[in-house]
């Protein structure tokens, strides 16, 4: 047997390893050559660029105001698209009365009318750049072709026409999607697509009930997760429908919106998603229990405190910290429940709030806790053990009434 | 004799050539997947990401063991990150100086009673401390159990947001990294579990108050090689990995996972030497075994800086360790070696890491001794020897300088000429004689773990403040 060396050998050697090497060192040559070029042609354009863009910068107001007419700028491609990246960057910081100054510009010079033209004419990268530089102006008028390019087959410039949409933040923007997504299904990941309606539907939020009403599966979860976020008092009634949904996103939503209603009405339907079977539909619950601040939820609050959820436990102590002018009562009925994991929760509530000190001097001054008990508390605020069973009484345990006394 | 040299011969060379095309497969195509997120990078306005409803929190952990030197500093550029919901949980990991004392002069930081439940294993918890100053962030002081994994896995239970990242103590985190490192996940929230940033080496560069003013190539050269490699393993390796769903490794300096999952299969594994790989390696058993459809993505923009060795002593224990870590990763997992059960993980990427990454120092070391004895025993043409060897040097120089390539196109952070020329130059450097001092290294790894010495040894740094001061 001869060596594999030999053998390449035999088989012609300058044909193979010296052709390798040969090739190798020429890869070597070219990608130097390339780094080299690259940087030499960038240093030389971005020199330039700078330039151009100082030159701008300096007579930025007689260019957005038209005083120096478009027609300067507009047809040196390398100058059109300074002044619409500086257009554009502009927009990301302007308020209102900016924004509506540098939209009027956009539309006057006709660099909008281009974008449009190119988000519906254009294909693949070319057609992606036209809709983002569309969403940054929030221009209404560029409605139309982002969601045209809803229906584009590439994923990336789905994303980036609801990305669009999204930044419009308009009603219109809102039934494009809504109809979109109603007729073509769920074409983009969920989050991008809650985002966008949710910056869309803030000023409607009722354009998404029909819409989640007649929606399915996944779908319906997402348009339920986005109603939970823009859902408004006004709702109130509408969102009691899904309070039993069989979707656990809904019932979430349902939740979280429920926190924006009347507490009279929102209470006792977050008392019962409170003992959700899911657990985030309990985190939601208990989190829209305490953003009510109704003392009438202190029962339910309490029961959370014990959830198995390390999440519900938290939320719902920092629920309870925020009732401080019943903190004594509570930190009671705290200990009373025997709960190491829920007495944690709470106790880290009252650090975090820095409310230690508060409590501790409330329950040195309260009257209406016997001797024994008041030391016995005091000793589990500094030392965060539970106290033996026989040193509490049981009584008053999840008992709002208790909680006033 | 004459049979065995011939047999191994022929065994090194299809050894050498696969590895070598493996790495320019790989180089192609992570060539390609850059250009495709600097691409996508265009309809991703960064602020837009900030300003979403949905953006999830994040809780930062930092674990810190005898920090006291650039604590301050670190926290509170961790603190001025760009990112809408951010908890910061440091781990002062039993440190024996002031690393506790500064943080709570720097941040008025006050105890905290009885709030810890340890639902992940780590050693005792001797306090916990929140700032006044900034509410977003708390402090566990734990007592030391001797690795990074256990620090972890403590503030992992003090931990509230639905995504953790783990960050280094003395890395170097750009503004917007966590907004760059969560975009998979603000992409894809349901599929993508895990996402793993880029490392980069912060030796030599400018440095202002922590923060990171001008990237510039180390001055001692054992530094700067570190450079290529760094760019060569995350920018071709990682990057080509990630594309496939076959990411086996998340650095430990810099990296997000979903906190629930990571909760489900028990934290980080503290007897692991390498935990980073371990975790992830866990991961993908965990969501396989599930039958999950998932994700573990890689971002390349330039995030994370870290100090890198700068003596050949520390260099040496780095590598051993992580030669270490990987042995001790691919032998507890050995259980997914081509098993369809683990899909393209088991089939796939842990072969390739036994192979061509584990055994790498043994057949290197194999190949090189057995070569030469053959060409003492005239049995193969030394002229073909001496070209062969030529080819695998100009070959091993495409990949490196593939790397600078890949730097180049996409991020260039290295501006000065100065700079990419030694870069360039170190790319042909290289290969004699630290190629085959890290060879040595790692087998010293391979021995050291074999004898049972399966020890965390420190590497020594300069620090952050002396980096400043350079």
């Amino acid at each position: 047997m001869t060596s594999i060396f030999e053998k390449l050998w035999r088989l012609s050697p300058a044909a193979l390893v010296f052709k390798a090497i040969l090739v190798a060192i020429a890869a070597d040559a070219l990608l130097l050559a390339f780094i080299f070029l690259r940087r030499t042609y960038r240093r030389r354009f971005f020199a330039k660029r700078d330039a151009r863009v100082f030159e701008f910068r300096l007579q930025w107001d007689a260019l957005i105001s038209g005083k120096i007419p478009y027609e300067t700028w507009r047809r040196k491609t390398f100058d059109r698209r300074i002044v619409e990246a500086l257009a554009l960057d502009a927009f990301e910081a302007a308020g209102p009365e900016e924004s509506a100054r540098l939209l009027k510009f956009m539309r006057a010079s006709g660099l909008i009318q281009k974008r449009i033209f190119e988000a519906q004419n254009l294909k693949g990268w070319r057609r992606m750049r036209a809709l983002v530089a569309l969403g940054r102006t929030r221009a209404p008028e560029g409605v139309h072709a982002l969601a045209e390019a809803l229906r584009d087959g590439h994923l990336e410039v789905r994303l980036a026409a609801l990305r669009g949409l999204g930044r419009t933040a308009c009603p219109q923007a809102a039934e494009e999607i809504l109809a979109w997504v109603g007729e073509a299904g769920l074409q983009v990941p969920a989050l991008p697509l809650q985002s966008a309606l949710i910056q869309c539907c803030t000023e409607r939020p009722q354009l998404l009930l029909p819409f989640v009403k007649r929606a399915e599966g996944t779908l319906r979860e997402i348009l339920g997760r986005v109603l939970g976020e823009v859902a408004t008092p006004a709702l109130g009634f509408e969102l009691l429908q899904f309070v039993d949904d069989e979707h656990e996103e809904l019932r979430a939503a349902a939740a979280r919106a429920m926190a924006q209603a009347d507490s009279s009405l929102a209470l006792d339907a977050l008392a019962e998603l409170a003992q959700d079977r899911t657990w985030f539909v309990r985190l939601r619950a208990i989190i829209g229990l305490g953003q009510l601040a109704d003392p009438r939820a202190l029962p339910t609050l309490l029961t959370a405190l014990t959830d198995s959820n390390r999440l519900v436990r938290i939320r719902a102590a920092e629920a309870l910290v925020q009732f401080r002018a019943e903190m004594v009562p509570i930190f009671r009925q705290v200990v009373q429940l025997r709960d190491r994991y829920g007495l944690h929760a709470y106790l880290t509530a009252i650090e975090n709030g820095d409310l230690r000190g508060k409590l501790e001097a409330q329950l040195q001054n309260n009257t209406k806790i016997m001797g024994e008990q008041k030391g016995v508390l005091l000793k589990v605020l500094q030392t965060g053990a539970m106290p033996l069973k026989d040193r509490l009484t049981t009584q008053d345990v999840l008992n709002p009434a208790g909680l006033r006394q | 004799m004459i049979r065995f040299l011939e047999i191994s011969n022929h065994t090194f060379f299809w050894y050498y050539l696969a590895s070598n095309l493996a790495y320019l497969l790989m180089l192609i195509t992570a060539l390609k997947t850059s250009a495709m997120h600097q691409r996508r990078l265009e309809s991703h306005r960064l602020n837009w990401f900030k300003e979403m409803p949905m953006t999830p929190p994040i809780t930062l952990i930092v674990p810190a063991h005898n920090e006291e030197a650039s604590i301050r500093v670190n926290i509170r550029n961790l603190l001025k990150l760009d990112y809408p919901e951010l908890e910061i949980i440091v781990v002062n990991d039993g440190s024996r100086d002031r690393t506790l004392e500064e943080l709570c002069e720097e941040f008025r930081l006050r105890r905290l009673r009885a709030v810890y439940v340890a639902e992940t294993k780590s050693a005792p918890v001797r306090g916990l401390y929140r700032s006044d100053v900034h509410s977003n962030l708390m402090v566990i002081d734990k007592v030391a159990a001797g690795n990074k994994a256990d620090a972890i896995n403590a503030g992992l239970n003090a931990a509230t947001s639905p995504y953790v990242c783990i960050v280094d103590a003395d890395s170097v985190l750009e503004r917007d990294a966590l907004l760059r490192i969560m975009v998979p996940i603000l992409e894809d929230p349901k599929r993508v579990v895990a996402v793993g940033g880029i490392v980069r080496v912060l030796n030599g560069s400018e440095l202002v108050e922590g923060q990171l003013r001008r990237v510039r190539m180390p001055r001692k050269s054992i530094e700067a090689i570190q450079v290529i490699e760094y760019l060569r393993a995350f920018l071709i390796g990682r990057e080509a990995w990630a594309q496939g769903n076959m990411l086996t490794i998340i650095s430990g300096a810099f990296g997000v996972f979903r906190t629930d999952l990571v909760r489900a299969i028990g934290g980080y594994r503290a007897s692991s030497i390498g935990e980073d790989m371990d975790l992830v390696a866990r991961l993908h058993r965990h969501m396989r075994r599930r039958g999950a459809d998932y994700q573990v993505r890689f971002v390349p923009d330039p995030m994370c800086w870290t100090e890198a060795p700068s003596d050949l002593r520390s260099l040496a224990r780095q590598r051993a360790r992580w030669q270490k870590g990987l042995l001790d990763v691919l032998w507890s997992n050995r259980d997914m070696l081509f098993r369809s059960r683990y899909g393209r993980i088991g089939c796939f990427a842990f072969p390739y890491l036994w192979l061509f990454e584990l055994f790498a120092p043994i057949m290197e070391t194999l190949g090189i001794a057995t070569i030469v004895l053959a060409a003492a025993l005239n049995i193969l043409s030394r002229e073909f020897f001496l070209q062969f060897l030529i080819f695998g040097y100009a070959f091993a120089t495409v990949i490196s300088i593939g790397s600078v390539l890949q730097e180049e196109i996409t991020y260039k952070r290295y501006n000065d000429w100065k700079d990419v020329v030694r870069l360039v130059s170190y790319c042909f450097f290289e290969h004699f004689p630290y190629r085959q001092l890290h060879m040595v290294w790692c087998l010293q790894g391979l021995w050291q773990y074999l004898l049972g010495d399966h020890q965390w040894k420190t590497v020594k740094r300069k620090g952050l403040v002396s980096a400043t001061a350079e």
